[in-house]
């Protein structure tokens, strides 16, 4: 058993070295990692960039010391962290004290919501979750709390409960949560998904206080452009293998075509109006937002931009038919169909092909695009294949796929890009063109402003609004 | 909105044991009356009445009729019959025995409920962390606690999902019952996937704490308190023996 206690800020050149020949998951036929090498040395940036399915989350868990389960998963390597070798030889390994481990290597997962603990009352206690159980006084974590929330403008979030956050704030309150800990490497999957333009500005700001202080950092991302000019060490994974890049590639590499936009017809019908309305959560006792006016008509894609908290998902949820309007008009004149902002919560049936046909009449004509939806969103292949045994980005096709088998005419995104890689993105933008050129409209909150500027005709930017009250639980 | 109230869960906790070991030994119809008289005024006082009205008669309807099925209309008494049908016969001691057993169940249940409805489950948690009982009794109390809320979530999103998809929209007993049926199987495994995917995150932020732990979280505490509880628990012991002992081997 490995057991390291102590922070492992020993100012050598190196911090960790993996070297991993190969990992495969128990009962997988192929490996999910090979031939991986990585130094981290104190205070470096480094980032690894992949597509879904590549194995990031695979690296970053086999980082955090979360992999290979013992006696499980086959793995051949050794890692060197803080003066201490482990080695792994097929299904022998080593057994680590995840806790210990983590001390020293800190994991955010891509489901940021995963992190959290879910049984404490409040941000500021979720917050200190691994300080309590380290016995760290009462004063300290005051005070710990008080330097990270001023530094990630937290302060609003911290009388809330964590299990009313919003996507975005989640994630700020997960990184806040790792990061409290200070552990000598931090390993974040995905930092910046779902993450308003301030958020994101106190995050960025924050790893580089972190990395000035001697932290490491490896960031697990599908694009590289969010770290251009600051990266230590630039990797691509692809297929389970690490190899070298330059910024300048990966730069290049996530500029997409602008797609052509359609003029939207002046005299096209109204397919969705919000007029004064309020929205209140069940159980609240303040509105969400309130005020709204908003139309989206036949042949148009409108965004709702604005930040984390806002109200964007609430809206998309009342345009659905989930949330009723506490005061003023909402006509919703066509068929609906929503992408709700987290994939697995939509997402329940053993295989890809009994989800997509969940709910469909046995003999009606849905039944019988099921076929035709999974070719578009490239998913034939997965069609006897577990939903959780997919990676991120071809999940958010599958649950992409349970709303477009139902040809509804508004379509409904929730953060459609988050989790997506490049080849989702491009299929996401198929779809959207699709419903466009069929008559349909689109209406998508994203905080995603390249793909904002490029989809849609224009933008609802959401007013800033009082943080609504949870409702208790 | 309920009001919260300044005490420490464990008084709370031990006030409440005291009251209903002792009023159960007693037995005394008039005592239990009293007993959940001023349990309805704390609770109207704290906001929390209707709440206990609606759990408590949703427990104390079915067990006061099994009660007077058993006691009042076969009583087996001779003396003070009241009316016989059959096999019914409904006599005075038969009615009495059956109101007695009642109103004890009944000190339990609204007592009990009304414990449960003071005492915030998070500052319950944060004293059993706070005091010197093993890492392991916060960890179990927690993860039983949190789990009913949890799963509730989860139902309520797989609900929106399939909303979503036009399945589990019916109404009446009919659409409840597809809804369950709809909803039982993913709730299952999507609570096991979840429980999975945050076990190792759980043991990477070191819960449960293996040796000693602290808590942001403070609980309130005075020495009354203290003298309070010792002599709850000491009532809650010693009371019920003392208003039995007279009476062993008399019966």
């Amino acid at each position: 058993m490995i057991e390291n206690q102590k922070n492992s800020r020993t100012g050598n050149t190196v911090l960790l070295d993996l070297k991993i020949e190969r990992f495969r998951y128990s009962g997988a036929e192929l490996d999910s990692l090979q031939h991986i090498e990585v130094n981290v040395a104190p205070g470096s940036l480094t980032v690894i960039v992949g597509e879904s399915g590549s194995g990031k989350s695979t690296l970053g868990e086999v980082f955090a010391g979360i992999l290979p389960r013992q006696g499980a998963d086959q793995c051949l390597g050794t890692i060197n962290l803080a003066g201490q070798r482990i080695e792994y030889t097929g299904l022998e390994c080593q057994r680590i004290n995840v806790a210990g481990w983590a001390k020293h290597v800190g994991l955010l997962p891509q489901e940021a919501g995963h992190y959290l603990s879910r049984i404490r009352e409040r941000v500021a206690e979720e917050l200190v979750f691994s300080l309590e159980n380290e016995g760290v006084p009462r004063d300290e974590m005051c005070q710990r709390i008080t330097a990270l929330s001023t530094q990630l403008g937290l302060d609003h979030l911290l009388e809330r409960d964590p299990a009313k956050l919003s996507g975005g704030q989640e994630r700020l309150v997960a990184l806040a949560s790792l990061a409290i800990s200070e552990p000598s490497i931090m390993v974040l999957d995905e930092p910046l998904a779902g993450l308003d333009a301030e958020a994101t500005a106190a995050v960025t700001e924050m790893i580089t206080r972190l990395r000035a202080g001697g932290t490491a950092m490896v960031v697990l991302s599908r694009t590289a452009k969010p770290w251009a000019g600051k990266v230590d060490a630039l990797r691509t994974l692809a297929n389970g293998q690490l190899s070298k890049a330059s910024s300048d590639d990966l730069v290049q590499h996530s500029v997409f075509e602008p797609t052509q936009r359609r003029a939207t017809p002046i005299e096209a019908n109204v397919l969705l109006e919000f007029g004064d309305v309020q929205l209140v959560h069940p159980g609240a006792e303040r509105p969400v937002l309130d005020g709204l006016d908003l139309q989206v008509r036949a042949g148009e894609c409108v965004g709702l931009a604005g930040a984390n908290g806002s109200g964007k998902t609430t809206v998309l949820k009342a345009a659905a038919g989930l949330l009723r309007p506490t005061a003023g008009s909402l006509a919703v004149s066509a068929t609906t169909g929503m992408l709700l902002q987290n994939s697995s919560d939509q997402l329940f049936e053993r295989t890809v092909l009994r989800e997509v046909s969940f709910g469909l009449p046995k003999k009606g004509a849905q039944r019988s695009r099921v076929p035709e939806v999974l070719s578009q969103l490239g998913l034939e292949a997965f069609a006897e294949t577990h939903p959780y045994e997919l990676p991120a980005s071809v999940r958010r096709l599958v649950a992409l796929a349970t709303v477009l088998v139902r040809e509804p005419r508004t379509l409904l995104l929730d953060e459609p890009t988050e989790a997506l890689d490049s080849a989702g993105l491009a299929r996401l933008q198929e779809v959207i063109d699709s419903v466009l050129i069929r008559g349909g409209a689109v209406l998508l909150s994203t905080h995603d402003k390249e793909f904002m500027n490029r989809t849609t005709h224009w933008v609802h930017l959401m007013s800033e609004n009082p943080e609504p009250t949870a409702p208790d639980s | 909105m309920p009001k919260s109230i300044n005490l420490h869960p464990f008084t709370v906790l031990a006030l409440t044991a005291a009251v209903v070991t002792m009023t159960t030994a007693a037995g005394l119809w008039w005592l239990s009356c009293a007993v959940i008289t001023v349990c309805v005024l704390v609770a109207g006082w704290t906001g929390h009445l209707r709440r206990l009205a609606v759990l408590s008669a949703a427990i104390l309807i079915p067990t006061f009729a099994s009660l007077l099925l058993i006691h009042g209309l076969v009583s087996q008494q001779a003396s003070g019959l009241i009316a016989v049908a059959g096999p019914f016969r409904v006599t005075e001691g038969g009615l009495e025995a059956a109101t007695v057993l009642g109103l004890r169940t009944a000190v339990l249940v609204v007592a009990g409920l009304l414990c449960t409805l003071l005492i915030s489950k998070h500052q319950l948690v944060a004293a059993i962390d706070l005091s010197p009982a093993p890492p392991q009794v916060g960890y179990l109390l927690a993860a039983t606690l949190f789990l009913l809320p949890h799963m509730a979530d989860k139902q309520r999103t797989i609900g929106q999902a399939q909303a979503l998809r036009q399945a589990g929209t019916g109404r009446g007993l009919s659409g409840w019952f597809q809804r369950v049926r709809l909803r039982a199987v993913p709730l299952v495994l999507a609570s096991l996937q979840d429980a999975h995917d945050r076990s190792s995150h759980l043991s990477a932020r070191g819960f449960p704490a293996a040796g000693s732990h602290t808590r942001l979280r403070t609980v309130a505490d005075s020495v009354t308190q203290q003298r309070v509880r010792w002599i709850s628990l000491l009532c809650a012991v010693v009371g019920p023996t003392a208003i039995l002992a007279p009476f062993w081997g008399s019966a």
